[in-house]
């Protein structure tokens, strides 16, 4: 059983990671000048949201950790499956919520933690709970949170410059005019294209962590069926319940859905998509 | 972290990349000389059962290579009495459970068993080797895991706690001999299902 490794999916990554790079360095390049007062305070505000990024997480989904004895079920599955991605085991949490949904979290692999909601507990079945839980491994494998929170951080700078960037105009007062304007219409056009790369980045990252998901389980097709369970029951359930959670889109297994987002701006690529990719992997092992 | 690990996790690539690690089954050799040491030293014998944990594979080739692992276990049952069956567990894992008094034929066992998963492809599908020890009711087990090609030590106390005075003296005394996971975020404990079962039960 030899999977084969997916160039294209790999080459995209590393495109849009190079792009993304070159576009930051331009970026500092442009901002330094104007703005290097507030390096320091930057820096800060990095530093913070990396080192608090799984408490964040976990805090503002109001999910719980759980214990062996509440979930004993669970946590073996978790346990074994960490096991075979080489992984130490990550904390459980449990959200209370009916929406079917699941997340991982945390900078590290040894400070992560994948939480469910106990809609999607009630929802699979044992493998296809086994397969979004494996696809949230492959995300703490991939250092997917890191990754994307790394990669974000100086589109989030570009956009504070964008809306803040006059009434901070930056230590040199002889400059400022000029030099202001100039980093704001840069910070901009960073804002604008960072936003596009990130997202493509992000779909690239799901797509890699499904198949990561199906190496670990064996069971590609017990994941696809699981995609198509949950974004079914993700279209009959009622919007308002869900304002408060789209901030957490990016770490959910399936987004959820706000009226028309255009493909190019979504941070996870269609169920079709995914369902289609799993196929080809089930295709691959029984032909292998 | 090496290099390469870091470009794996940066391209998303290192779940696959893992989950397909090769599993080296020499290491299982090392269980015979422990048993020695277990028994000599400790006071810990043998249950007179080791076994298999591998997860399977949703396809045709994996079905097959599962009843070529029965063929050969077969044929060393008529040779040794090692007697074996195939079962799963209440997690979905399944297991290969071998059954004998001598626990050199137990090792030799697993070694097959083992060796044909990963001539047929399937070492990544490898999850752990489990070896039994008692000693007056006190149950341990020294669990070889392919993925960490290392050994660590199980030993299920009361309840869902592991016994770790027994845990420690395993660690200290069989160190050196067989090759043991320094990280102990590794020692995943097998619970058994039943109470006073074993992990495979």
């Amino acid at each position: 059983m030899d999977w084969k490794p997916d160039w294209g999916l790999r080459g995209r990554m590393a495109l849009t990671m190079f792009l993304l790079f070159a576009l930051y360095i331009v970026f500092i390049a442009v901002i330094a000048r104007t703005y290097a007062v507030f390096l320091p305070l930057v820096a800060v505000f990095m530093f913070a949201q990396f080192f608090f990024s799984d408490k964040l997480a976990l805090y503002s989904m109001g999910a719980k950790e759980v214990s062996e004895e509440e979930y004993p079920q669970l946590h073996a599955t978790i346990g074994r499956l960490s096991q075979q991605a080489d992984l130490p085991k990550p904390k459980v949490a449990v959200v209370d919520s009916r929406v079917p949904n699941a997340f991982a979290t945390g900078r590290s692999q040894k400070k992560a933690a994948v939480c469910v909601t106990t809609g999607i507990l009630r929802t699979l079945d044992d493998d296809e709970l086994e397969g979004v839980l494996a696809h949230e491994l492959a995300h703490v494998k991939n250092r997917d949170v890191m990754v994307m929170t790394i990669a974000s951080f100086l589109s989030t700078v570009a956009f504070m410059i964008v809306r803040w960037g006059f009434w901070f105009g930056g230590g040199n007062r002889d400059r400022q005019g000029g030099g202001v304007l100039a980093a704001i219409a840069a910070s901009l056009v960073v804002w604008i294209v960072s936003y596009l790369l990130i997202r493509a980045l992000s779909r690239y990252r799901e797509y890699a962590a499904d198949r990561g998901a199906a190496v670990i389980t064996g069971r590609p097709s017990a994941l696809a069926s699981a995609l198509m369970k949950i974004s079914g029951r993700m279209d009959q359930v009622p919007q308002d319940d869900l304002r408060e959670q789209s901030e957490m889109n990016a770490f959910f297994i399936i987004p959820i859905k706000s009226g028309i987002i255009s493909r190019l701006f979504s941070t996870h690529p269609s169920t079709e998509n995914r369902i289609e990719r799993l196929r080809q992997l089930e295709r691959e092992m029984e032909t292998a | 972290m090496g290099f390469m690990d870091s470009i794996r996790s940066v391209l998303g690539i290192s779940a696959e990349a893992d989950a397909t690690r090769d599993a080296d089954p020499e290491d299982l050799f090392g269980m015979s000389t422990a048993y020695l040491t277990m028994e000599a030293d400790l006071g810990f014998e043998s249950v007179g059962a080791a076994a298999l944990c591998f997860s399977s594979v949703d396809s045709t080739d994996f079905e097959q290579t599962v009843e070529e692992v029965e063929a050969i276990l077969q044929a060393g049952e008529e040779e040794t009495g090692t007697t074996f069956r195939v079962q799963e567990d209440s997690h979905g894992w399944e297991w290969v459970v071998l059954e004998d008094d001598d626990p050199e034929d137990l090792v030799t066992s697993i070694h097959f068993a083992a060796d044909e998963f990963i001539e047929r492809g399937y070492g990544s599908r490898l999850l752990a080797a489990v070896f039994g020890f008692e000693r007056d009711g006190d149950r341990a087990y020294w669990i070889y895991s392919f993925r960490r090609g290392a050994y660590y030590p199980f030993a299920p106390g009361r309840g869902r706690e592991q016994n770790d005075r027994v845990l420690m003296k395993l660690e200290s005394v069989l160190d050196g001999e067989l090759s043991l996971e320094s990280d102990k975020e590794y020692w995943y404990p097998m619970w058994p299902d039943r109470k006073g079962g074993h992990p495979w039960q």
